[in-house]
């Protein structure tokens, strides 16, 4: 088991180098340039052209990369051109607000996700079984930006439960983690009802019924056991991309994360800001895959890694 | 003509009249939601007007802007210019400290100017201030700026957000050690308020200074949040939640459902942005300029203020807004598809031509390049609107290559004729120089630019401006468009506030009833 873990996490260096040069260049070669989007016409030529000079965008691109390279190799991934501030420092602070913000997010997901997609799957063909269908094949339909005003009008602004966006406290949370968990919860719930289904079909489960087990044993013991693991699989990777993903929620709600940086950074063709962005969204979801993987041998011990 | 008018441009976006009674408790907290993060704390390094709104309550110049776009004057107590506008000589406040205890005098004034205009500081406002060749101090509390050429628009220059005096502490940081952080860290000034902290994403809190020098203007809050809000919707609800007491800019859309909400108040004035239609005048189809006023005739200004603006805009009767001192109206190119038609034919383009229309690539731009491009399809001109990145656009037009007709806006921040014409009309200023992207060249009207600008005395110069904005109208290199409104919602307890045409949100005075 160690073996595999420390032969995935060597595997990833050669993808982490690859994706250092197509952040690089994307950044790069996408037209615009930071210092004309920041002050407009409202600079001369000749100011213009020293600031390039200062921030090394008349060097070849080769030499910007190389420096890009050395620099982080020493844990150093610049300073913003947009707010001068150090990327590093302001990655980490930002990281903490989108982290809550998705576990929370993947928390109301995976309970309302697992919950209703087993009841969905036991009680198939029921009243509640086709809600459930209508209700998730609507929630993957609306768009989390809609979806996110309006229950921000009904919850905050009519009724004055909640405040309507901004950080600070755990209320601040709710309707922006709820707004991101909905349309992951939508998923979980029919991927868990397909998977508990064809579990159900199989022969160990009517072999359990036919020794005469209680039905929630039988549930519980033998179906959930092996219908979680795809669920799990497609949680983790879920996970990955709402850490990533939480960019129109983050907007919408005024969370200061990782999304809404990205976008401003973007904007603002902030390149070190967006490079070091790319590189961290890459190695979570490499490193995310490892632990779904990993995951997988404590759910069902009969799996082994060689 | 459609057009919506709260009031008149004399009491522009003034959200309050009066302010709150002396000896009201200061126990408050004004939240201001603001539609991007400031870029700087640093009024020399900054272009931007939120950053400008941001500063503003900390900041100070020798004059500034009041909201008829009028001069008064702040540290300053009074100015004279020589007979030949070449010196402006400034009397200053004397008492005055900054946040850190630095005296303020004429050396201050003489430090922040030199250093803003040294190349090696590399400050983005360093062109601005262009104009000075020497500071002189004449006396501990009296200050002269001479040009090199005569100049009757240096009070103008000298009222602009970026020319704030910032401690002479932070520039001697700065000059001691190059990596000090000024755009962080330099925010210290001799305002109402004090800086407190500035957290990405999250806000920039100021809060009362007690030490501020002039008691008529001080902190009536204990302190002002401002929080960067990019979605528009978001801010309003904000407003309706009666989580923030001042909220700007509400896209036009939205103005007319809040128009009758009684948790929001809604104010509207007329701003100093020109929207235009450039035209570069290289090209062999617009050098007559039968075909560049066809363009005029042929634009429908009143249906596209109705219907991309949702009414809330003027249409520009000149090539710089009503507000704008210098100012002078134009007979409007009245919507006439058949006067366009004739000219065009005149001009030896009765079948039309093709051209491509660059815009900018937000919502709004993109709305009104679409609908030129229809009534232009009209007449036969086959347009193509392309739509770039805003930094993109600026690259594109500085490389002069290319370029046919593209969607502009412009604001002269000095609120006077000069920088409203001269970077979009002289010859001296086309590509890459500045912002004469169409190649404008007209002896006639670098004539009369610099003769106002040189003239001492106000009436003769205003004379000459009227001139010149004739002549521009009439030659029309651009297709003159629209003024747009600026909409600001408030709570209804706020006063204090006022909105500068420039798009600049003074908050110093913000009072919460």
């Amino acid at each position: 088991m160690l073996n595999y873990i420390l032969r995935r996490v060597f595997g990833m260096v050669p993808v982490l180098f690859v994706i250092t040069i197509i952040a690089f260049l994307f950044v790069h070669l996408t037209p615009g340039d930071p210092i004309r989007i920041m002050y407009g016409a409202e600079i001369d030529q000749e100011t213009y052209q020293q600031m390039r000079e200062r921030e090394g965008f008349n060097d070849p691109l080769v030499v910007q990369y190389g420096r890009y390279m050395v620099n982080m190799l020493q844990g150093d991934f610049g300073m913003s051109y947009r707010t001068r501030v150090n990327v590093s420092d302001e990655i980490i602070r930002r990281f903490g607000y989108t982290f809550v913000l998705t576990v929370l997010a993947m928390f109301w997901a995976i309970v309302i996700g697992v919950g209703v997609g087993i009841l969905s799957a036991t009680k198939r063909n029921s009243l509640a079984d086709r809600s459930s269908m209508i209700a998730t094949i609507t929630a993957l339909s609306i768009p989390e930006f809609w979806f996110g005003l309006m229950i921000m009008q009904i919850f905050a602004v009519q009724l004055g439960w909640f405040p309507t966006s901004g950080s600070g406290t755990w209320i601040h949370l709710i309707l922006p983690s709820v707004t991101l968990g909905l349309g992951v919860a939508a998923t979980i719930v029919r991927f868990t009802r397909s998977s508990v289904l064809e579990v159900l079909r199989e022969d160990y489960v009517r072999t359990a019924r036919a020794k005469g087990q209680k039905e929630s044993v039988v549930i519980w013991r033998h179906v959930l056991r092996n219908a979680l693991i795809p669920v799990v699989t497609m949680s983790g990777l879920q996970f990955g991309f709402l850490i990533g993903g939480a960019v129109v929620v983050e907007q919408v709600f005024a969370w200061p994360g990782l999304g809404s940086y990205l976008i401003d950074s973007i904007l603002g063709r902030d390149y070190p800001v967006i490079q070091a962005l790319i590189l961290l969204f890459s190695l979570q979801f490499l490193v995310i895959n490892l632990l779904v993987d990993i995951s997988y041998a404590f759910l069902n011990p009969q799996i082994r890694y060689d | 003509m459609f057009i919506r008018k709260k009031f008149g441009a004399a009491s522009v976006a003034l959200i309050a009249a009066f302010s709150l009674t002396a000896g009201a408790a200061l126990a408050q907290q004004a939240v201001v939601v603001i539609e991007a993060e400031p870029t700087s704390m640093d009024p020399h390094n900054t272009t931007d007007s939120v950053s400008a709104t941001v500063q503003g309550p900390m900041f100070e110049g020798l004059l500034r802007f009041d909201d008829t776009m009028s001069i008064v004057p702040v540290l300053a107590t009074g100015y004279t210019y020589s007979d030949d506008a070449t010196a402006i000589t400034f009397e200053l406040q004397q008492g005055v400290k900054f946040h850190d205890g630095a005296d303020f005098n004429a050396e201050v004034v003489k430090m922040n100017l030199d250093f803003v205009r040294d190349a090696d500081n590399g400050l983005a406002r360093r062109s601005f201030f262009r104009f000075i060749e020497d500071v002189i101090v004449e006396d501990e509390f009296t200050v002269t700026i001479t040009t090199g050429s005569p100049n009757s628009a240096m009070a103008s220059y000298m009222a602009h957000t970026s020319a704030a005096m910032k401690s002479p502490r932070v520039i001697e940081r700065k000059m001691a050690d190059p990596d000090f952080n000024a755009d962080r860290q330099g925010a210290v000034g001799t305002g109402p308020f004090k800086f407190v902290e500035w957290r990405d994403g999250v806000q920039t809190v100021v809060e009362a200074f007690d030490g501020y020098w002039n008691a008529d203007n001080a902190a009536k809050v204990d302190r002002i949040v401002f929080r960067p809000v990019q979605e528009a919707a978001t801010r309003i609800n904000m407003l309706q939640a009666g989580e923030a007491h001042l909220v700007f800019p509400i896209p036009t859309l939205f103005g007319s459902q809040l128009e009758n909400d009684s948790r929001v108040s809604l104010y509207t004035g007329p701003t100093t942005d020109v929207h235009y239609i450039g035209l570069n005048l290289q090209q062999d189809k617009y050098q007559d300029v039968r075909v560049r006023q066809a363009l005029n005739f042929a634009i429908d200004k009143d249906g596209l203020i109705a219907q991309m603006l949702d009414g809330y805009g003027t249409i520009a009767d000149s090539a710089i807004a009503p507000n704008v001192y210098g100012y002078a109206a134009q007979d409007i190119y009245e919507h006439d598809t058949a006067e366009a038609r004739a000219l065009l034919a005149a001009a030896g383009y009765a079948d039309g031509f093709s051209s491509t229309l660059w815009t900018r690539n937000s919502t709004e731009f993109i709305a009104v390049a679409e609908y030129v491009a229809i009534q232009l399809r009209e007449l036969g001109i086959n347009v193509t609107v392309e739509a770039y990145e805003s930094g993109t656009l600026f690259d594109m037009l500085d490389a002069g290559e290319g370029t046919d007709m593209y969607i502009g806006r412009w604001s002269p921040g000095t609120g006077e004729a000069d920088y409203g014409l001269r970077p979009n009309f002289a010859s001296d200023r086309v590509p890459p120089n500045f912002n004469n992207s169409g190649f404008y060249v007209n002896e006639a009207v670098d004539d009369l630019l610099n003769r106002a600008l040189a003239s001492s005395d106000p009436q003769e110069a205003l004379d000459l401006y009227a001139e010149v904005q004739e002549i521009i109208y009439e030659d029309a290199p651009w297709v003159f468009l629209h003024i747009p409104e600026s909409i600001v919602g408030s709570a209804p307890n706020l006063d204090g506030v006022y909105v500068l045409p420039s798009g600049n949100v003074h908050v110093s005075g913000i009072t919460l009833n």
